[in-house]
C-alpha cells in the first residue's frame, strides 16, 4: 500500500490535483482511497458528486455507524473519505483530523478496502500537531508539496519542508518532491527551482494553468472524467505516474 | 441534554485516570515515567493513586508543561529534559504518559519515544493516555507494552504447573495482603508464580514470563498482555481473581487451561439477581461468582471501568455513570461497592455493603480494604 500526503498553501489546487491523480490511477486499475483532511470536507467532491457525511459528523452523532457509512465510492471506484471538523469558529480542527484518522484506522478502513494507494489531502500548511498527523508513522510514507511561483505559496512550501525535516528522527514520512501548479507568474520556474534547491528536493511534476480545469470543476468532475482526451488529463496522468515511480512502483506493476 | 444526562456524576466520584494507571503499572520496574502535564498535577497521582509513594522509590516525574510550551509545541525541551535526566539516573526504560493538554495539542507520544530511545539508547514508550479514561485503560497499555518489549525470548516451559500474574496494581489490590495471599494459594495448589506484572517482580523476572504454562489475568488491565503472550508463545490464559470459594474454581481452571491449552473465564454465567457488585470488572465478577458459590444467592456485577462484554454473564453489564447505574441498583436488594457509591442508594431501600477500592476512593478507606482471597466470610455477614 502506497500512502501519500499532499500539502501546500490554501487554494493552491491540492484537492483538484489529488482528485485528478486519484482518478488517473483508478483508470489504470489501481484501488485508490482519497482522504480529505479539511473541515470544509470538499476534497473528494469532484470524484463523488454527491453529499457525504464526514467521519467527525458520524462520531459526533453519537450513534453506531459502520465503515461503509464513512465512505462513498466515486469515479473509477475511488474510495472517498472526508475527515470533517468542528463547528466553524469553535473546537480544534487539528485535533479533529487526529480523531478522524484514528477512527478510520480503528474501524479497519485500510484492511477492509485494501487500497493500493491512499492519498491524504491536507488543509494548507502544517500549522499544528493535528495537521502533521497524516505524515506520522503508520500514515503517509511520502509527502508531496504543491506550489506555484507565487511568493506566499513558496513560503508555505518552505515551511512544510522545514516541518518534515524537523520530524526526520521521529519516523515520519519523507519529502517526495515538489509539484508545480502553474499560475503563470513572473520567474515561476526559476523561483520553484530555487525552492527545490533550498530544501534539497526535486520537481516531480508540472501542471499548466489551464481553463480546462475550471471547466471540469464547473461540471463537478475531474478533468480525467470530463475531458479524458485533453492535454490537461495527460498532465495529470503523467503526474500520477511520476508519484508512483517515486514511491517505488514501476510502470509495469 | 441527552449526552449530559449520560455523563453525570452528581453523587459519585471518578476513578483514577489512565495516566495514573500507566504510572502505577510501571512503578516497580525500574524505569522512569514522565507524566506530560502542568506542574502540580503529579500530586493527584502521588497523593491519591499511589500508596507505595513513601515506601518504595521510583522515578516518576511531571514534565511541568507550561502554557507557552503547550501553545508553541516545544517538544524539544521535553525531549532534552528527559534525555538529560535519563543519562543521570540510568533507568531501565523511559515512559512518557499523556494527559488532557497534550491530547489537545496533538502530541505524538510514539514519535517522541522514538527520539528519546534514539538519544538515550534506552527502551522508550509513549502512551497516548489523556485523563479521560480510567486507570484500567492506562495500566492495560503499559502492561501490553512491557510484555511486547521485554517478554520476547521463547524459554522452555517450567516442568511443573506455573503462571504469570497479569494486571496487578495497588489501584486494584491496594497494599494489603491480598496479592500475597493469591500467590500463597497458588503455591499450595502446586502452581509456581514465575512473575507478576507488575507488583513484586523486577524486569529480570518478567523477562522469564514465557516459561510460565498459563497466564492468570487478575484484572482487566492484564488481558491485552495475556492475549499478546498467547499469540507470541501459545500460553493460554485464565481470567479471574482468587476470592473465597471462587479461588478453588480458579485453580481448577488453571489446571484445565494447562491441559487443554484453552482460555477460561471462570466467573461468567451469572444471572440478574438480588446482589449487585460495582467495581473493576474482573474483581467484581470474581466476587459475584464467590457469593453465588457460597450462598446460592443470585449475584451479578457492573464493571464501572473498561471491560470486554465477551467476559460477561448474561446479566452483567458495563455501567460507567449514574444514569446507567441507578436502574441496576433499583432492581437489587443489596449493593456491594466502594463507600463513595453509597449516595446512589439514597431512598432506594436497599442494603449497602462497603467494599473500598483504591482506584476509586484512593487512600480514604484504605485501612478497611479487606483481603478476600481466602475467605469472604466477613463480607457475607453483612449481606
Amino acid at each position: 500500500m502506497i500512502k501519500i500526503a499532499v500539502y501546500g498553501k490554501g487554494g493552491i489546487g491540492k484537492s483538484t490535483t489529488v482528485a485528478n491523480a486519484a482518478a488517473a490511477l483508478a483508470e489504470k486499475g489501481l484501488r485508490v482511497m482519497q482522504i480529505g483532511c479539511d473541515p470544509k470536507a470538499d476534497s473528494t467532491v469532484l470524484l463523488r458528486g454527491k453529499d457525504q457525511p464526514t467521519v467527525l459528523d458520524l462520531v459526533r452523532s453519537g450513534r453506531d455507524f459502520s465503515l461503509d457509512d464513512m465512505v462513498s465510492i466515486g469515479f473509477g471506484g475511488v474510495i472517498c473519505v472526508e475527515a470533517g471538523g468542528p463547528t466553524p469558529g469553535s473546537g480544534c480542527a487539528g485535533r479533529g483530523i487526529i480523531a478522524a484518522l484514528e477512527k478510520l484506522a480503528e474501524k479497519g478502513a485500510y484492511e477492509e478496502y485494501k487500497p493500493d494507494v491512499v492519498f491524504y489531502d491536507v488543509l494548507g500548511d502544517v500549522v499544528c500537531g493535528g495537521f502533521s498527523m497524516p505524515m506520522r508513522q503508520g500514515y503517509a510514507d511520502r509527502v508531496f508539496i504543491i506550489t506555484s511561483g507565487e511568493n506566499m505559496a513558496i513560503h508555505a512550501a518552505a515551511n512544510i519542508a522545514m516541518a518534515i525535516d524537523g520530524f526526520k528522527n521521529r519516523g515520519y514520512a519523507s519529502l517526495g518532491g515538489i509539484i508545480l501548479n502553474r499560475r503563470d507568474v513572473a520567474r515561476e520556474d526559476e523561483k520553484v527551482a530555487e525552492l527545490c534547491s533550498d530544501i534539497g528536493s526535486g520537481l516531480v511534476g508540472v501542471l499548466s494553468h489551464s481553463n480546462t480545469v475550471a471547466q471540469a470543476e464547473e461540471l463537478g468532475k475531474t478533468v480525467i472524467e470530463a475531458f479524458p482526451q485533453s492535454d490537461m488529463a495527460k498532465q495529470y496522468r503523467d503526474l500520477a505516474d511520476s508519484l508512483m515511480k517515486i514511491c517505488g512502483v514501476s510502470e509495469d506493476a | 441534554m441527552s449526552n449530559l444526562k449520560n455523563q453525570t456524576a452528581a453523587f459519585i466520584s471518578t476513578y483514577a485516570s489512565d495516566t495514573s494507571g500507566v504510572c502505577s503499572a510501571l512503578y516497580e520496574l525500574g524505569g522512569m515515567t514522565i507524566m506530560h502535564d502542568a506542574s502540580g498535577c503529579n500530586s493527584t497521582y502521588n497523593t491519591h493513586d499511589e500508596p507505595r509513594w513513601y515506601d518504595f522509590d521510583s522515578y516518576v516525574f511531571i514534565s511541568a508543561l507550561t502554557e507557552m510550551e503547550a501553545i508553541m509545541g516545544d517538544d524539544g525541551k521535553l525531549i532534552s529534559d528527559i534525555v538529560s535526566a535519563a543519562k543521570e539516573l540510568k533507568p531501565k526504560f523511559v515512559a512518557v504518559a499523556g494527559t488532557p493538554i497534550p491530547m489537545m495539542t496533538g502530541f505524538d507520544f510514539k514519535a517522541i519515544a522514538n527520539e528519546i530511545e534514539r538519544q538515550t539508547g534506552l527502551p522508550a514508550f509513549g502512551f497516548d493516555t489523556n485523563g479521560m479514561h480510567t486507570y484500567v485503560s492506562g495500566a492495560a497499555k503499559a502492561f501490553r507494552a512491557v510484555a511486547d518489549r521485554f517478554i520476547t525470548d521463547k524459554l522452555g516451559k517450567t516442568s511443573g504447573l506455573s503462571v504469570n500474574l497479569l494486571g496487578a496494581t495497588p489501584l486494584d489490590f491496594s497494599v494489603n495482603s491480598s496479592l500475597q495471599s493469591a500467590k500463597e494459594l497458588l503455591t499450595e495448589n502446586g502452581i509456581e508464580t514465575v512473575s507478576c506484572l507488575a507488583m513484586g517482580s523486577d524486569l529480570s523476572e518478567i523477562r522469564r514470563a514465557s516459561s510460565a504454562r498459563v497466564n492468570l489475568v487478575l484484572s482487566y488491565s492484564g488481558l491485552d498482555a495475556a492475549k499478546l503472550l498467547q499469540k507470541r508463545f501459545g500460553t493460554p490464559y485464565v481470567v479471574g481473581r482468587p476470592c473465597g470459594a471462587f479461588g478453588k474454581r480458579l485453580m481448577a481452571d488453571i489446571k484445565a487451561a494447562d491441559r487443554t491449552g484453552k482460555n477460561a473465564v471462570g466467573f461468567a454465567g451469572s444471572s440478574e439477581g438480588d446482589i449487585l457488585i460495582i467495581g473493576e470488572g474482573v474483581f467484581a465478577g470474581s466476587l459475584a461468582a464467590a457469593i453465588r458459590e457460597e450462598t446460592g444467592r443470585k449475584a451479578f456485577f457492573a464493571s464501572a471501568t473498561e471491560f470486554d462484554d465477551g467476559l460477561f454473564g448474561e446479566a452483567d453489564v458495563i455501567a460507567r455513570d449514574e444514569a446507567e447505574l441507578r436502574p441496576l441498583i433499583g432492581k437489587s436488594r443489596v449493593l456491594i461497592a466502594d463507600p463513595l457509591y453509597k449516595p446512589l442508594c439514597r431512598g432506594m431501600g436497599i442494603r449497602f455493603v462497603p467494599m473500598p477500592h483504591e482506584g476509586f476512593s484512593g487512600r480514604i478507606f484504605r485501612k478497611d480494604i479487606p483481603d478476600l482471597t481466602r475467605s469472604i466470610a466477613p463480607l457475607l455477614e453483612q449481606l
